[in-house]
């Protein structure tokens, strides 16, 4: 489904503060993939998810979904494939819009925006059962601006605009670490349901390794600009929080507890 | 004061008709968040195109529908430096104002001024229909108060109506997250152009009102309207905001806020007789105060609310 | 809302019939200048001088209103003096003219300080009477005693730049008719415009650079910057002949001179004779300044080495 090929991502190249992000990652994945990252700051499993994404262009390499090359695609075109929801609540939602209209505009990704209504009454009511899902009371909110919406919800509302139409690929880019652990939990709860109702093929950031190991059916660990664990299947499942470690500091070559620090357990 | 009551129909009419720039700038300094400096040049392009398309013969309709393209023109050039050369928004809309100047003197015949004689040709509106109307020499559909209204509230419709479409919606979105509406697959440089592209439009159709209503357009007549539109978006805002919710409502602020500039600024010169000198600095003050006072509310009610209400925030 | 709307119509509808209440037997003038200058101040003096000793001091009472160089104000402004009724508009300057004369068709209105009436009213074919309720003085000094002023203190120069700004109503007007009598006297002409005072030294020093004789306007803009011109003009050479005194003393060797204050009191006397119904402004053709006297400026003259010919005066600073 997704297939990243050697791609390299360097920042201010050429400049006191050039600093290589990604150092050929390859990464294959089949559909209906669930796979959890990790990684220490500055690993660059952002950038990965960005470059994929799109917000950004790879200096080398190529991304492919399903068969289809995106390597140079803007991101606005590659939206068509792809879901995303961000660490900051404040940046997957506009908060000066209504919850029906942000839905409405998800609605409409990947396709022309015409001059038919924005939003029309059986979406409305579409909408409504959509947002029971999440089980947070929005379904009765349908026109409350979304800046009155706390972290959590604004989140879950992130994650169902995503997955509004199915996307071949959803990135989730620790779309928990804002929350607080009660509404984290709750929203990696409907994010799990989601995408085994939907068979999406999933890629999740996380710092939180229990996370990383209960989710998915495959688990990646980033360092340096570089994917240093891969982990499948029984292995993956078998893993446990301090395996993970040990997995780190080999790859790190250090035992140093500040890198450590930055996954959570 | 009675002087000042006699003046307010005026008044009125030359709000009205700035309002409707104002609303033009309201859909990108609200609306799609950017600072939108062409303004002060596709005033006077829309002004001055209307001027020669009627002295060329062209009827007052098809004379304003070419101002309103050539405004849109101005604002998609301004809109390709912005999204196609990256140049910041600020300096883009500089850029064009600037080259705008000549384009406008070339389209007024190398003259800085044209006349519009409300004799030779049959205007929509007029400084002296106020008092034909009024007289009763002229029937009352012609009066400029209701013709601006009627012609603003078309405006606030047809943006209503387009805002709301899959197009507009996208417009908004763009502004309210750019990064949001990227992920949603909304094109933002297609947004912003096309905000940019009507914005203008509207602005040049208050320019042609402007010189219909005055008699002339001049090639300085769009100087300092973005502190006009700014002016009136403002007082719109402090005003009506906590009425006016609905996005029609929010434009129709705007309109209104821009008729109670033009009654202050009417209400220095009748009643407070003051030398028209200070107009501009009256003019900075009073916004300058509309600007002031949502701060201050902001800055005050927290220590109010408190007291009050236990869990005022949210 | 519709009925809300009719009801705020009904209202100014209303409130625009209400006529003010006037001291009988007073005439009350209202005067739109377009902005602040020496020569608009000293024509609307001029003009109230010439009203009040013509009236008497309390037959005339005057509304004196600025627009501060802003256009669109000048409709403000007629619009206060329109809805109040006042018994002569004068309008000083081509913006204020022509905001007055779309304001009303009733009220006499008389500009002052407009150069062409023609161009400024856009009157095809204009013979000196405007018609209607409309009339004034015009500031054009003869254009063609200015050319020939060329003639008379460069008989050898060849080619004339003509130096203006291509934002003033007026100048397009005096610059092309003088050009051309200028073409008529043999000499080869070149336009140079300026936008703004921004461009002015650059376009200055390419008509300095070109020409062996400048020509200046009646121009605001040239006005406010002769300091600007008169630094590049003077060490290269090149002397300049002005639309008016103002802009000889600043930069100019000469000038034909025209009288703002005597404009202004032409314009009062005319409006003396409209509120007194000895004549009908109808019947009223533009006027033009009376008296010009050729003048001189000494120190430019000095530092060219120029000596002025018969008939000149110097300019007193």
């Amino acid at each position: 489904m997704l297939e990243i090929n050697n791609i390299v991502k360097t920042f201010n190249a050429g400049t006191v503060n050039e600093k290589v992000a990604l150092r050929g990652v390859s990464l294959h994945l089949k559909p209906g993939d669930f796979v959890t990252v990790i990684g220490g700051n500055g690993a660059g499993k952002s950038t990965l998810m960005n470059t994929v994404a799109g917000v950004y262009p790879v200096d080398k390499g190529s991304i492919r979904i399903d068969g289809a090359d995106i390597t140079a695609l803007p991101e606005h075109k590659r939206a068509k494939f792809i879901g995303r929801v961000f660490q900051d609540p404040m940046m997957g939602t506009a908060a000066s819009m209504q919850i029906e209209e942000n839905l409405a505009l998800a609605a409409r990704r990947g396709k022309p925006r015409t001059l038919r209504p924005g939003i029309t009454r059986t979406e409305r009511e579409e909408y409504r059962q959509q947002l029971k899902i999440l089980g947070l009371g929005l379904e009765d909110r349908l026109t409350a601006k979304v800046g009155l919406l706390s972290g959590g919800q604004r989140q879950a509302l992130t994650l169902l605009m995503a997955t509004l139409r199915k996307p071949k690929l959803l990135l989730l880019d620790e779309h928990t670490a804002a929350l607080d652990p009660k509404t984290a939990a709750k929203v990696l709860e409907v994010t799990q349901r989601i995408v085994e109702r939907d068979h999406l093929t999933t890629l999740m950031i996380t710092h939180n390794m229990r996370d990383a190991i209960a989710y998915g059916n495959r688990l990646i660990m980033m360092y340096d600009g570089r994917i240093v664990v891969d982990a499948a299947g029984e292995e993956k499942k078998n893993l446990t929080v301090e395996q993970l470690l040990n997995l780190f500091n080999q790859a790190s070559g250090s035992d140093e507890a500040d890198d450590k620090l930055l996954l959570s357990k | 004061m009675t002087s000042f009551v006699n003046a307010l129909p005026g008044a009125v009419t030359q709000g009205l008709i700035w309002g409707i720039m104002a609303i033009g700038l309201y859909l990108t300094y609200q609306v799609l968040e950017l600072s939108d400096l062409t303004v002060d040049g596709s005033f006077c392009t829309g002004g001055a195109v209307c001027v020669m398309v009627m002295l060329a013969g062209g009827n007052v309709w098809v004379a304003m529908a070419a101002a309103i393209l050539a405004g849109m023109l101005a604002g998609a050039v301004t809109g390709f430096f912005h999204t196609k050369c990256g140049i910041p928004a600020i300096l883009a809309g500089i850029l064009t104002q600037l080259g705008l100047w000549s384009v406008n003197l070339a389209i007024m015949d190398m003259s800085a001024t044209q006349r519009l004689d409300v004799n030779q040709h049959s205007l929509l509106v007029s400084l002296r229909f106020l008092k034909e109307v009024a007289k009763g020499e002229k029937p009352f559909y012609m009066y400029p108060v209701l013709v601006v209204c009627l012609v603003t509230a078309v405006v606030i419709g047809i943006l209503y109506w387009f805002f709301g479409t899959e197009k507009g919606s996208a417009i908004r979105a763009t502004g309210a997250n750019a990064n949001m509406a990227r992920a949603q697959g909304i094109n933002t440089n297609v947004s912003k152009l096309l905000g940019l592209v009507i914005s203008n439009g509207l602005v040049a159709l208050s320019g042609a009102l402007l010189c219909q209503y005055q008699g002339f357009a001049e090639i300085n007549m769009g100087r300092g309207a973005i502190v006009i539109g700014l002016a009136a978006i403002i007082i719109g805002e402090v005003l009506f905001g906590r009425l006016f919710r609905n996005f029609g409502l929010k434009l129709m602020a705007v309109s209104l806020g821009s008729i109670v500039y033009y009654l202050v600024v009417q209400f220095v010169i009748s009643v407070l007789n003051i030398n028209t000198n200070y107009l501009k600095l009256f003019s900075a003050l009073i916004v300058a105060v509309f600007l002031a006072v949502p701060h201050w509310r902001k800055n005050l009610r927290p220590r109010k609310a408190s007291k009050e209400v236990p869990h005022a925030g949210n | 809302m519709r009925k809300w709307i009719a009801l705020t119509l009904a209202l100014l509808l209303g409130l625009s019939m209400t006529a003010c209440g006037k001291d009988e037997g007073k005439f009350v003038v209202g005067i739109c200048q377009q902005a602040v200058h020496p020569a608009l101040d000293a024509a609307t003096q001029g003009f109230q001088d010439a009203l009040t000793e013509a009236l008497g001091e309390d037959k005339v009472e005057f509304r004196l209103q600025n627009a501060a160089g802003d256009a669109n104000t000048c409709a403000t402004i007629v619009n206060t003096f329109v809805s109040d009724e006042v018994s002569l508009i004068m309008a000083n300057g081509s913006a204020a003219l022509q905001a007055a004369a779309t304001a009303t068709a009733d009220i006499p209105v008389l500009g002052t300080s407009v150069t062409e009436y023609g161009t400024a009213l856009k009157i095809e074919n204009f013979d000196g009477l405007v018609g209607g309720n409309v009339s004034g003085t015009s500031d054009l000094a003869p254009l063609d005693k200015q050319a020939a002023m060329v003639k008379e203190w460069f008989p050898e120069a060849k080619t004339v730049g003509l130096l203006y700004c291509s934002a003033e109503p007026n100048s397009q007007y005096q610059v092309e008719v003088v050009s051309q009598e200028l073409t008529a006297l043999g000499y080869t002409t070149a336009l140079y415009s300026f936008a703004d005072t921004n461009d002015l030294a650059a376009v200055t020093e390419k008509c300095a650079s070109e020409s062996d004789v400048i020509y200046v306007p009646t121009d605001n803009a040239v006005a406010n910057a002769t300091g600007v011109i008169d630094g590049i003009c003077r060490p290269a050479g090149v002397p300049i002949i002005a639309g008016e005194s103002g802009i000889c003393s600043g930069c100019g060797v000469a000038a034909l001179s025209i009288s703002y204050y005597d404009l202004g009191v032409a314009t009062g006397k005319m409006a003396a004779k409209i509120l007194t119904g000895e004549a009908d402004i109808s019947q009223m053709p533009i006027e033009y300044a009376a008296n010009t006297s050729y003048v001189y400026n000494k120190e430019i003259c000095d530092a060219l080495g120029l000596t002025p010919p018969e008939g000149y005066t110097p300019i007193e600073k």
